[in-house]
């Protein structure tokens, strides 16, 4: 019920490409192939199953390779509004009569679509508009009377079901819950059911919390502003430029039948893949899994590909917005997209540069020269299926300029680029991304999540410590070439926030 | 035709649903059996509790000790002496192990460490591979007993918090909280006072070395274990490195006495850059220990527990007026929590929200809730237990929870046991009972312009001044002849009015010439200044139109093209310090002032008489020592703009003498060097 928070995200990157020692996670592999389970039904949904007896519950998780990114133009946050709709109910949940519902539902959406066309038309007539609102609003009300609120959510939770929720981010959409392992049904008869009888219950209402949330995360908050101009300004064509909640004018314009066009091409079972750790039979999960899912419609069908590619950035970007805080500022250089060579190298080098006491950035601007609040670096951002940016933050200190702290993380650029960084900080840095993936493994829902996205972005849940051998590949060299490559003037996007009255 | 095929569909459609059984037809499988894990006790003779569970899942230990102590301790003037303390413990490194070296050495091994003091407990943890045990746990104990604290990492942590506060009003929610807090608990309680930059100036390493000596010690410690070891072995490797410890003695947090009155009050912050109120509503809660617990916490379930309350279904489903709702009745340990309930929603429906969370808490005291509402709301706390319990770690952490608020063992099943007999009347009785509806304090935090004149229907807006106190000065200040300097006010008050005269306003028309980046804006301006009681009503022409500035009892409003507009007290406060600091001000009030006279000093190659004068801020008056009239002044002002302290210099010429006032008729101000403001004055008039 929430877009992936962009920061988050990106820790979660940074986080999940890790180890201790080489042969740590060489023992971890071999112990996860023990304990995981996967299997294909006909139809080409992919179950992968691990066993965890720790506890008896499980963590379900649903990971769907579809986000912002693939959102038609004119549409954008259909994504995340089709996220909300998953958690309305089916057919006979959620509803005390969904034959006539479906009825009512239909001629809303009619009726929604005649009042859009008539505000976006060249010559609105008024009175029109308000009559077709009107009958808009009369039906909205009519379907009201059907609804069984929450009824979805409410069965979940009175079965003892835990942190349920969902996210969508530029590159995808996630689902996920634990249940006492014992109701490990309860999850396929429910998810089965949302995902091939999706109702567009409450719409049109559900777009105006869309919209709050917009408000909250995006409009009424500094650091949300900045990041929605900040790709904007940082892609021409791409559509990582889009906001993921998308743009307000936009989620009034979608329709139950744009949503429905969505969930036709997007929510095939080649896009979609389950995940399900815990205290769990995987022979059993097998079974409920041909059980609730063999029907599931779309079989070979491909999701359609992002066609756009962003064009070369002819110079430096830079804006400023302004508002009522503090300063803050984001510096994006146009990289490399997660299945491109350059990119383990490009997460080593921000890793490098800003993450822990001992990062030079951290060193010198944060302690040695007081300059910076708070200063990082990372890369994949705002996703890593297609070309991201490698986004550095800085927060300036009280009564630090702006620029002279930009100036200096450029000086400080400079100098990696001219081969500082040494063995032992890449040695420490491999170290820690190694020990990132072995404490994300101690929970069922962090063992779900990494496997299904992992099989999901690479085709291997074992890619989870394969990664490893190519992060051991990455040399020196290659961090003062990625650095020279990648960091530099032309291809940079500058944006921050200013006081309105300074 | 079309009609048959459309049926036949429907029919096909019925079918293939009906394919899958109803999720209430599922018969489940009895819930696997499971071991708790057992915790084992033990304590050392310098009071140190340790807490030890085996967790042989991945290579890894963990360690966290709790210490009693916290910034309720904090000395008034002291503010962010346990939160200093907490943090630097890490930061500065110890004294085997100074920072450069630790961060090295712990960042090699992907190890962490860290130490902490909060409000009413504190602490310090590590979490490693077990491999490297050996190596860092006496690291571990040298960070907890002997932590460094050195100079230069406490200058970047004042620095650090320094910025923390300037930033502190730049997120709705945290404004919001904090206020509301203070609302409930009074604004200089120890469990809402605020760490200002005045506070952190006040604190000295030898303050940092005390506190900790003071609270680091075995008595106040209990130690959690958890990972991949044998409990014999390792309970050995505890008692050599914590054996030498220092006992101590037993830290006893004092909670303040909580009176609360149940006001109705209506409060407002505004915040020009957001088109969302974020809203809060409530009163105090309760404690902990109340025989009524188990009854209000599944009262809180049924009113704004998550997806499944009324508050979520409402607000949110139902209206479409919210994304983030919820709230309830809060039950704290040592004090009474609160009873809030919140709502993010745009500011034209502030008020719409507000009456429909107040509507939910009504409605809970009118009528009893649904039979099957309370059996849900049970049916979701008891089926979800078992995540209570599904990690060692939660095992271990609700037993060193329960030890440190000194709760039983058993605590929480007797709350399960309670929860099972709450019946539909108890709800109703507890809401009655324990909520307030009428007797509210509300606070939103959103826009002025946009909220209108939405709140006051709920009684009259309290509007909360949230501006920054502005930081002491950082530069030196010179301290001069007491009785000399009573002298030279005394010539300087008579100099600009001349004894008998009496007058209660100026008023001026004059050019005001504003330097700014874009260039220079000319205004002309006609004001009128009442010095007894701080008045203004300033006119002006500007490039943009005319507008009308005005204060009065210490509020503002500018009026511009027909629109009058409330001016925040961020611009308000400025504008009376200015009049309060003006020479004639002083001049009128010399005998109430304490100058210091700092002896003769040259500004551009002149001599003049220096005084230092205690306006709101100390301004330094340089007296023309033939005249004893002011040819400059010199003032450092905290600019919040630019996060940092000014020197605003204002030279003044041109002094005619009307009606026994002397007036510069010509000044010129200078921000860091900088022309910023030149003025010139055509007539004046006191009257």
């Amino acid at each position: 019920m929430r877009v992936l928070k962009t920061f988050c995200g990106l820790l979660f990157l940074v986080l999940f490409v890790g180890i201790f020692g080489d042969n740590v996670t060489a023992q971890n592999l071999k112990e996860f192939e023990k304990k995981v389970t996967e299997f294909t039904l006909d139809n080409g949904l992919h179950f992968i199953i691990i066993e965890r007896r720790e506890a008896p519950v499980a963590s379900f998780y649903t990971h769907v390779n579809v986000g912002g990114v693939d959102e038609p133009v004119g549409n954008t946050g259909i994504a995340h509004i089709f996220e909300h709709m998953a958690f309305k109910g089916t057919k006979y949940i959620g509803t005390n009569n969904w034959e006539e519902e479906k009825k009512v539902i239909d001629q809303m959406d009619e009726a929604y679509k005649a009042w859009l066309h008539e505000k976006f038309s060249s010559n609105p007539d008024e009175e029109a508009l308000a009559q077709k609102r009107a009958k808009f609003e009369e039906l909205q009300e009519q379907a009201k009377t059907f609804v069984v609120n929450n009824e979805f959510s409410e069965i979940i939770q009175n079965n003892g079901g835990t942190g349920l929720n969902a996210s969508t981010g530029a590159d995808l959409t996630n689902y996920f819950y634990s249940l006492p392992s014992n109701k490990a049904e309860l999850w396929f008869n429910l998810e089965a059911d949302r995902f091939k009888n999706p109702t567009y219950r409450e719409f049109y209402v559900e777009k105006e919390v869309v919209r709050e949330e917009r408000r909250m995360r995006t409009e009424s908050s500094p650091i949300g502003r900045l990041v929605e101009e900040f790709i904007a300004v940082a892609y021409t064509a791409h559509p990582y430029g889009r906001p993921v909640v998308g743009w307000n004018s936009d989620i009034t314009a979608t329709t139950i039948e744009d949503a429905r066009a969505f969930y036709d091409k997007y929510y095939v079972p080649s896009n979609i893949t389950f995940a399900i750790a815990g205290d769990v039979d995987p022979k059993r999960m097998k079974k409920l899994a041909e059980e609730y899912f063999s029907d599931f419609r779309g079989k070979g069908k491909i999701a359609p590909p992002v066609t756009t590619v962003e064009p070369k950035q002819r110079g430096e970007r830079r804006f400023t917005i302004e508002g009522n805080s503090q300063p803050i500022m984001l510096i994006g250089y146009h990289g490399v997209s997660d299945s491109h060579e350059d990119f383990e190298a490009l997460n080593l080098l921000g890793n490098i540069i800003s993450s822990g006491r001992t990062s030079v950035l951290y060193k010198k601007l944060v302690e040695e020269e007081k300059l910076a609040l708070q200063v990082g670096a990372f890369n994949g951002f705002p996703g890593t299926r297609f070309g991201s940016l490698f986004l550095t933050l800085a927060v300036p200190n009280q009564g630090v300029e702006l620029d002279s702290l930009e100036q200096r993380i450029y000086d400080e650029i400079e100098v990696v680029k001219g081969g500082s960084i040494t063995q032992k900080e890449l040695d420490r840095a491999r170290t820690n991304i190694r020990a990132g993936i072995i404490r994300g493994l101690a929970n069922n829902t962090g063992l779900a999540l990494n496997f299904a996205s992992t099989y999901m972005t690479k085709g291997d849940w074992r890619d989870v410590f394969k990664q490893l051998d190519r992060y051991n590949e990455v040399t020196l060299d290659d961090l003062q070439r990625v650095a020279q490559q990648y960091l530099i003037k032309q291809t940079r996007t500058v944006g921050a926030t200013v006081k309105a009255d300074s | 035709m079309k009609r048959t095929i459309l049926f036949s569909m429907l029919t096909l459609f019925a079918i293939s649903a009906a394919a899958q059984k109803r999720y209430d037809e599922i018969k489940y499988p009895k819930l696997n059996e499971f071991k708790k894990a057992d915790v084992e006790e033990f304590k050392l003779d310098n009071g140190i509790t340790f807490f030890l569970v085996e967790d042989k899942e991945l290579p890894l230990i963990r360690i966290s000790a709790t210490v009693r102590a916290g910034s309720l301790q904090d000395p008034d003037d002291k503010i962010g002496l346990a939160s200093m303390t907490g943090g630097l413990m890490r930061e500065g490194g110890s004294e085997n192990y100074p920072a450069d070296e630790l961060n090295v050495l712990l960042e090699d091994k992907a190890a962490f460490m860290s130490t902490f003091i909060g409000q009413g407990s504190g602490g310090a943890s590590m979490n490693i591979l077990k491999e490297d045990f050996d190596e860092l746990l006496p690291v571990f104990v040298d960070l907890v007993q002997n932590p460094l604290f050195p100079e230069d990492k406490i200058e970047l942590s004042k620095t650090q918090r320094k910025s923390g506060i300037s930033r502190r009003n730049d997120q709705q929610a945290g404004i919001a909280n904090r206020e509301f807090r203070k609302l409930i608990y009074g604004e200089d309680s120890p469990i809402t006072r605020q760490i200002e930059y005045a506070t952190l100036d006040a604190i000295t390493r030898n303050d940092l070395v005390a506190f900790h000596k003071e609270t680091f010690v075995g008595n106040n410690m209990t130690l959690g274990v958890i990972g991949d070891f044998d409990t014999k072995k390792m309970k050995k490797k505890l008692e050599e490195a914590f054996g030498s410890f220092p006992a101590g003695t037993a830290n006893n947090l004092i909670y303040p006495e909580i009176n609360y009155s149940y006001p109705s009050t209506v409060n407002f912050i505004n915040k020009s850059d957001v088109n969302q109120s974020y809203v809060l509503v409530g009163h105090i809660g309760g404690l902990r220990e109340n025989p009524d617990y188990a009854k209000l916490q599944m009262m809180n379930q049924i009113l704004g527990g998550g997806f499944a309350g009324r508050l979520f279904q409402t607000v949110r489903t139902d209206l479409g007026l919210a994304y983030a709702v919820g709230g309830g009745y809060s039950s704290s340990i040592n004090y009474p929590g609160t009873f809030s309930l919140f709502v993010m929603t745009k500011s034209s429906t502030t008020a719409e929200a507000i009456d429909a969370l107040i509507r939910e808490v009504e409605k809970m005291q009118e009528s009893p809730v649904a039979q099957e509402e309370l059996e849900d709301a049970r049916d979701r706390f008891l089926n979800s237990l078992v995540f209570r319990y599904d990690s060692k770690q939660k095992i271990l952490n609700e037993r060193i929870s329960n030890e440190y608020n000194g709760l039983s063992k058993d605590a929480f099943n007797k709350y399960v046991e309670d929860l099972k007999k709450v019946t539909i009347s108890d709800i109703q009785q507890v809401a009655k009972e324990y909520l307030k509806p009428g007797k509210v304090q509300i606070l939103v935090v959103g826009n002025a312009e946009e909220v209108g004149d939405q709140l006051q229907k709920y009684g009259t807006v309290n509007e909360i001044d949230i501006t920054i106190p502005t930081p002491k000065s950082d530069k030196p200040s010179a301290s001069g002849d007491a009785a000399k300097g009573k002298e030279w006010l005394g010539k300087m008050a008579k100099a600009i009015i001349a004894p008998g005269t009496t007058f209660s306003t100026i008023k001026s028309v004059g050019n005001l010439t504003r330097v700014t980046p874009m260039g220079n804006v000319d205004i002309k301006i006609t004001s009128t200044i009442s010095y007894a009681n701080y008045t203004l009503d300033a006119k002006m022409e500007t490039p943009q139109g005319n507008m009308e500035m005005m204060v009065s009892n210490g509020s503002g409003k500018m009026i511009m093209m027909g629109r009058e507009q409330q001016l925040p007290p961020a611009m308000v406060t400025p504008m009376i310090n200015e009049m309060k600091n003006s020479y004639i001000n002083i001049a009128l009030n010399a005998d109430d002032h304490n100058p210091e006279y700092l002896g003769m000093e040259t500004v551009d190659g002149k001599e003049y008489v220096a005084l230092k004068v205690d306006g709101t801020s100390e301004i330094v008056f340089y007296l023309d020592p033939a005249t004893a009239l002011p040819a400059v002044t010199k003032m450092n002002v905290f600019a919040p703009q630019m996060g940092k302290e000014v020197e605003v210099v204002t030279s003044y010429s041109n002094w005619e003498v009307t009606n026994g006032v002397a007036y510069a008729f010509a000044y010129e101000t200078k921000n860091d060097g900088q022309v910023i403001e030149k003025s010139k004055v055509e007539s004046i008039e006191a009257n």
